[in-house]
């Protein structure tokens, strides 16, 4: 048990962060909020660093893939990254440098970056099935130029898709769960980063609003939120997406999704309902991750059923009565 | 990073729960504290066992008993024994902080004359913290000691401590600055129960027969040689104590196992099918997972040799608040059922008690606000 990184993921962190503060930040973010499109100069330097092959690299690298994850989230950069390089590799078995995006059939709801990738993940019940894509296979969904940029797919696009046989469906969920998870504890934390800065520097009744008690105590709830979702994704990853963990872990992140966004706007005053300040980017896309795969009611009742129903996940997990 | 046990620790797991098995009746759910006299003797022989084994310490440095093992050994100590009802009784708190406390601030003399008490299960300790008028604002407090040649003359009070009717020693904040020296002016004293001029009284308590107890000072002596660190530098042993304590009973582990419970009961009565609160079974156990990996945080902290952080206050809120959502769960179960004091229902008070024990979550977000996300203070 050690809950600090080691000196290889020490160094994956720094550099990636490095990495980051040249292609991401808030600036870039409200960048491509103001015009969509997709972050390839980021994703380029992503592939260059190694980064795609992180998952593969060790034996660890399920939760290397997430702690790059994680902090490539919080940047809200407009990347595939933890599609790509965390869920992909995962699922299919080996490491490609295609954009990946992830759908659940029949693949009517649109669906995050799908105008960008050039292959989707399908989850099809017991069966994970890959679509090549190209850009004509998709429409854009109009999302005010807020959020993650989404697109619906064509029908007829679907038929293409190739399974990855039975039993892939249930891999692909599980790491889903965990790209989940990992996305919204990054946003969460770039959203409450934001948040407490602002609230540090903004002055009202001639004191910075962070000094108020009623505040402070809101934000400390919100710490603790992102602090529970970052580490429950990260045992997850390391436990190679176990189902319970999975679901627990997103039943956790996207569970908490729908209070960071208000509150964050709440705290920013109106301020925070503009396009010239960053947090919509951050923010909304929680509310977009809430609702994947079945949104959280279906997490929290995965992670009820694969846990109370398992007499061997609830034996290891909690003192047998006396 | 890892979130692995090492097959040493498992093993300590696993001899454990066998020792558990064997040491406890079927059943069992904890003491009977209003037979303080059972309750202490089997208390003790419970911890005398496990010190037997050297499994009751086993953090600890060899030289006061210990096996030098990692920190570890206490997040499991307290993950096998918090939840069943603390079969150590209140020896848990030595364990947890108060032998660290006189390892760190204690005399040779003090060090000789607790620690291998403490290790073999022998000894049983209460805390004289809060007062009527120092609650949340501990450093407030004005119970006073006074220097009066090789001793120290106390008068004051304490309230809404724990375990008095067993306890052979109390560890005592007491003002000896000015008035006003707020937390630059305390100082902690150990105290043996029983010490002329000292006297108790009983509180009844809706959390629990035993849970708190007013003590009274009145010209109480004590001499200088049972100060636990410098005069007025107290405040240091709290921040230390308070840490350790805020993670030593592991209130996770006992929310889950409650949780656990609950969920048996709900899928044997058919409630686990409603998909609402099949879902509420699924929010509660991932907030008690989360609960569960900041209070493991903070012990790896300790390991590292960090001194207390603000992770300890992440840890006492999640986890308390699982508590409280927990008890929430089981009643809407268990119906009125959950009301029936000998049922298999989950105590709410007792639970939603825990939110005020070892500092408020009021007083928790206030240093998660200040330490952890660094905003500015409000004055």
């Amino acid at each position: 048990m050690q809950f600090s990184p080691n000196e290889q993921q020490r160094q994956i962190i720094e550099s990636l962060q490095t990495l980051l503060s040249r292609h991401a930040g808030r600036e870039r973010a409200l960048q491509f909020a103001r015009t969509p499109g997709y972050d390839h100069e980021l994703d380029a330097a992503l592939g260059q660093a190694g980064f795609l092959d992180i998952s593969q690299a060790s034996e660890t690298g399920g939760l290397d893939a997430a702690l790059a994850g994680f902090e490539t989230a919080r940047t809200a950069a407009v990347t595939c990254f933890t599609a790509s390089a965390l869920v992909s590799p995962n699922v299919t078995g080996h490491v490609s440098d295609l954009r990946v995006a992830l759908a659940e059939a029949p693949v009517t709801q649109p669906i995050r970056l799908g105008g960008y990738c050039e292959m989707l993940l399908v989850l099809n019940d017991d069966e994970a099935l890959t679509l090549d894509t190209t850009p004509d296979d998709w429409t854009t969904v109009d999302t005010n130029r807020a959020g993650f940029p989404l697109a619906r797919l064509r029908p007829g696009a679907i038929t293409r898709a190739r399974s990855l046989g039975p039993g892939s469906g249930a891999r692909l969920r599980d790491w889903w769960r965990v790209e989940i998870a990992v996305q919204a504890a990054g946003l969460m934390k770039g959203a409450l980063d934001l948040t407490v800065d602002f609230l540090r520097d903004r002055r009202q009744f001639g004191r910075p609003i962070g000094s108020f008690q009623a505040v402070q105590h809101r934000l400390g709830r919100l710490a603790v939120m992102v602090e529970g979702a970052r580490w429950l994704a990260f045992e997850a990853a390391y436990r190679d997406a176990r189902p319970d963990l999975a679901a627990t872990a997103a039943a956790f992140a996207a569970g908490g999704a729908d209070t960071m966004f208000r509150e964050c706007h709440q705290l920013h005053g109106a301020i925070g309902f503009t396009r010239d300040f960053p947090l919509h980017v951050w923010s909304i896309r929680l509310l977009q991750l809430q609702q994947e795969l079945g949104g959280v009611s279906r997490h929290r009742r995965d992670a009820a059923q694969l846990t109370f129903l398992n007499p061997e996940v609830l034996a290891a997990a909690v003192t047998p009565a006396v | 990073m890892e979130f692995d046990w090492t097959d040493e620790d498992a093993a300590y797991r696993a001899e454990l729960r066998a020792y558990i098995r064997k040491m406890l009746p079927k059943g069992w759910r904890g003491y009977d504290q209003t037979d303080r006299p059972a309750y202490k003797t089997a208390a003790r022989a419970f911890a005398q066992g496990m010190a037997e084994h050297g499994w009751l310490t086993q953090n600890w440095p060899k030289e006061y008993g210990g096996a030098e093992c990692s920190a570890w050994r206490q997040a499991i100590l307290g993950e096998e024994l918090t939840p069943i009802g603390e079969p150590r009784g209140s020896q848990y708190m030595n364990v947890n902080w108060i032998g660290p406390a006189i390892m760190r601030f204690g005399t040779e003399e003090q060090k000789l004359n607790h620690l291998r008490r403490i290790a073999a299960g022998d000894v049983f300790w209460c805390q004289g913290f809060s007062e009527p008028d120092a609650g949340s604002d501990l450093a407030s407090l004005r119970t006073r000691a006074v220097r009066d040649g090789d001793d120290y003359v106390v008068n004051g009070s304490k309230i809404w401590t724990s375990h008095v009717g067993i306890a052979d020693f109390c560890i005592l904040l007491v003002r000896t600055g000015e008035p006003d020296s707020r937390a630059r002016g305390i100082t902690v004293l150990i105290v043996p129960m029983g010490q002329p001029g000292f006297t108790t009284r009983h509180i009844n308590s809706l959390a629990g027969d035993e849970s708190h107890y007013e003590l009274f000072f009145d010209e109480m002596r004590i001499p200088v040689s049972a100060r636990l660190g410098e005069e007025n530098q107290g405040w240091e042993v709290v921040r230390w104590a308070l840490a350790y304590e805020r993670v030593g009973s592991t209130q996770y582990q006992r929310a889950a196992v409650q949780l656990a419970e609950a969920a048996e009961i709900a899928i044997a009565n058919g409630k686990f099918d409603d998909p609402e609160i099949q879902s509420r079974f699924g929010e509660a156990w991932a907030a008690c997972q989360a609960a569960r990996l900041l209070t493991l945080k903070v012990y790896d902290l300790r390991e590292a040799g960090s001194p207390p952080t603000a992770d300890s206050n992440l840890s006492r809120l999640i986890s308390t608040d699982c508590l409280k959502m927990v008890a929430q769960l089981s009643a809407d179960v268990l119906g009125l059922e959950a009301l029936d004091r000998k049922g298999p229902g989950i105590d709410p008070i007792r639970n939603a008690s825990m939110a005020v024990a070892s500092g408020t979550s009021e007083i928790q977000l206030d240093r998660i606000a200040i330490d952890f996300l660094g905003l500015p203070r409000s004055k």
